[in-house]
């Protein structure tokens, strides 16, 4: 009985998966994965991506689909558990046959897949959410061979506007005070490299840990680097502590700020007489029509703002894997990669979120004719490491009110990243 | 390989990992009555241990040190058997709940260690381009030569394991199990036999933590959370707790709960409802955990009613 009962449940188990290879063989419609954890911790914030993701294929299906085909999402979800986004992942390319995946928020998951799925399978990931700067070293070093892309951008965007903020006031040898983490530590090493390659040094760094009640040391320390100004990469309340003590032991008022720091509650803590000199740095609010484009798609679809994490991003992550299986010259891997980045011309035609704006990129691509797509994050464009680099803003104080002083929009961005190396 | 037999592989690799780990954790619960709630924290430490001494240097700190596989794996066992010894000193005078919470506590530790000791573990970022073995395979060679590898150690440690439970040493810690005081009464050391279940168990989930490692070749504090020790314990309630054979059939039935759920809910849902899956996945796998359970109430494969070999469970009429 125990046996029969057992034989029956492990029998069972494959049949399951051979359903999906019966289906997989079909002409229509093609398949494309998502991977996107629905339950668990990060299920709050999974779910209205996957909805975004699923609308971005509505679009694309009522565009009229892909070299004749409707696309189907296969949307797994990996439960915030690395070993599951694995398993997911490997069931759509194994068994669904997938030619790319999309989607993936942890940067814990995104990792683990890269490093042991698509990679190897010569799949293309393009991920709307995991921000980890390791992703950036392992396509450096070579470890994703071209395999990975993201729609979200990186923290380099942030340490180019230092860079820019500081050598345009002159300063040749700024000290700087950054928050001890991954983030702060990657933003500092990018922040060495970029303010070398635009003619300054920094004159020492120095770490200080998250909710401290003082920062007297951290702040001797970086007085002793005798600096012409000081780089402050601090959260709101630590730089507002960080910031007063500066100014109070005798700091320079040269300072340039972090987005963080953007705000008039730290305008009030600090003192704004002291600020007049300060700068700082900030994301350029995207705009422009296909932004509008894809918030009104989203709300008359959803009923509500797009508002929340990743849901911008998913939607170019979609459209833009979409765009490129037309573009590839066949529904493999490899060439998706490589049409990623055709489908991304500068001189082509523009294509814009929404089911509209897709049918006329897609109809063109069918035509042969070169397309850039411009998404619901605003223009962007993948780097050599498949990263994307957006707008930044440089902003200042008149008055003890914050004022925009200069934007380094997306082109002077991707020849300033050129400048750097990056 | 077809895409199907590629997956299997796959399946039966990551779950022979689960099935050494449960085959652990059934030492220290199914035959010693110790409850290990912190399992996924040896794993942690078996997983940490072989990555920081493979991977190259990364993050400044980590790595480097490109020791051989072989020994990395040697060494991310002892490593893992040394922790637990350690622990299970400290913890050798709690039983049941109170083991349970302090085990608990300190696999959340081993997590926060993991999170914040960032010269040794790459913090949040994780440690990538561990060695993996096979490389010189091929994708599908290394799929199939690392699927031997993991079924070649399950069966070595279902091997060890078994010949330890039916040695008299096995019968003892049963016979703590079941009665500590008449055990001691008997002459025998409690704590002593303990202990050495404690770290005997923890040992192949410090090879588990290593396998997963290597076969991944990426590790971060996300793949150590408390959900893994909710599935290991799953794994070997359901397989059966007490016997070695329910421990690793459980690893494979609970595990394609996980995964074959997941597809389920992808070909039978419409896409339009497929962002419920998720949902949907969920309430399957707590339905099928709870039917198994009602209806095989001592695991799939129960423990032996004997311990001697030569008599069968069917001849003691009526009790299964």
């Amino acid at each position: 009985m125990t046996k029969r009962l057992l034989i029956a449940l492990v029998g069972a188990l494959p049949l399951l998966a051979f359903g999906g290879e019966a289906r997989a063989q079909a002409a229509c419609p093609h398949k494309l994965g998502a991977v996107i954890p629905l339950t668990g911790p990060q299920g709050p914030i999974g779910k209205p991506i996957a909805d975004t993701a699923q609308l971005a294929i509505e679009h694309v299906n009522a565009a009229g689909g892909v070299k004749g085909c409707p696309i189907e999402l296969v949307l797994r979800d990996d439960t915030g558990q690395p070993t599951l986004g694995v398993d997911a992942a490997r069931y759509l390319v194994d068994v669904q046959k997938t030619p790319a995946i999309v989607g993936v928020v942890g940067s814990g998951i995104a990792l683990a897949i890269v490093s042991s799925v698509t990679t190897a399978a010569k799949v293309p990931m393009v991920s709307c959410c995991a921000v980890t700067p390791t992703l950036t070293k392992m396509a450096e070093d070579g470890k994703t061979e071209g395999y990975f892309f993201r729609t979200i951008p990186t923290s380099r965007v942030f340490a180019v506007a230092h860079a820019v903020a500081t050598t345009d006031r002159g300063y040749k040898n700024p000290a700087v005070i950054y928050v001890n983490n991954d983030f702060g530590s990657t933003l500092l090493r990018d922040l060495e490299k970029a303010i070398a390659a635009l003619g300054g040094k920094i004159a020492g760094a120095v770490p200080y840990n998250e909710n401290q009640p003082s920062y007297r040391t951290e702040v001797n320390q970086a007085l002793a680097l005798k600096g012409d100004a000081l780089i402050l990469i601090a959260f709101s309340q630590d730089g507002a502590t960080i910031g007063r003590e500066w100014i109070s032991l005798g700091g320079t008022q040269n300072l340039v700020l972090h987005n963080t720091l953007r705000s008039q509650d730290f305008i009030n803590a600090v003192g704004a007489r002291f600020l007049g000199k300060a700068a700082g740095i900030d994301n350029a609010q995207v705009a422009g029509p296909s932004v509008d484009a894809f918030n009104a798609a989203f709300k008359a679809k959803f009923n509500r703002d797009p508002v929340g994490p990743g849901l911008h991003t998913v939607y170019d992550s979609a459209a833009v894997t979409a765009l490129a299986m037309q573009q590839a010259r066949a529904l493999d891997g490899t060439a998706i990669r490589d049409a990623l980045r055709l489908v991304q011309d500068a001189a082509g035609e523009v294509v814009m979120p929404g089911a509209e704006g897709l049918k006329k990129g897609l109809d063109a691509i069918k035509a042969g004719r070169k397309v850039r797509y411009v998404g619901a994050t605003g223009p962007f464009g993948f780097d050599k490491n498949g990263d994307v680099s957006g707008p930044a803003l440089v902003w200042k104080i008149d008055d003890g009110k914050l004022a925009t002083d200069k934007v380094i929009d997306l082109e002077q961005m991707a020849a300033l990243f050129r400048r750097i190396g990056y | 390989m077809t895409g199907i037999a590629s997956y299997l592989v796959f399946f039966v690799t990551l779950a022979s990992i689960f099935a050494v780990v449960t085959l652990g954790l059934n030492l220290q619960w199914g035959f010693s009555g110790q409850f290990n709630a912190g399992v996924v924290g040896f794993m942690a430490v078996g997983a940490y241990v072989y990555a920081f001494l493979t991977a190259p240097l990364q993050h400044g700190q980590v790595g480097g040190l490109h020791w051989p596989i072989a020994p990395a794996m040697i060494a991310s066992v002892l490593a893992t058997a040394l922790v637990a010894l350690v622990i299970g000193r400290l913890t050798i005078r709690l039983r049941t709940d109170y083991l349970a919470l302090a085990t608990f506590g300190i696999a959340a530790a081993i997590h926060q260690l993991a999170l914040n000791l960032e010269d040794i573990t790459g913090g949040g970022r994780g440690i990538t381009s561990i060695a993996k073995p096979f490389q010189g395979l091929g994708p599908e060679g290394f799929a199939l030569a690392f699927g031997a590898l993991a079924l070649g150690l399950l069966a070595a440690c279902h091997l060890l394991l078994q010949r330890l439970v039916r040695s008299p040493w096995g019968r003892s810690l049963r016979a703590i199990r079941e009665d500590e005081i008449a055990a001691a009464a008997l002459g025998k050391d409690v704590d002593r036999l303990r202990l050495t279940a404690f770290v005997l168990g923890a040992a192949p989930m410090g090879l588990a933590g290593a396998l997963y490692a290597a076969f991944i070749g990426y590790v971060s504090p996300y793949d150590f959370t408390a959900i893994v020790t909710f599935q290991i314990w799953a794994m070997l309630i359901v397989g059966g707790s007490g016997n070695n054979r329910g421990a690793v059939l459980g690893a494979f039935v609970v595990w394609a709960l996980w995964s074959m759920s997941g597809i389920a809910v992808v070909h039978l849902l419409p896409t339009r409802l497929q962002v419920q899956g998720g949902a949907v996945q969920a309430i399957l796998i707590g339905a099928l955990l709870i039917i198994m359970l009602v209806f095989r109430s001592r695991g799939m494969i129960g423990e032996s009613l004997h311990s001697s070999p030569v008599l069968q469970d069917e001849t003691a009429a009526g009790r299964s």
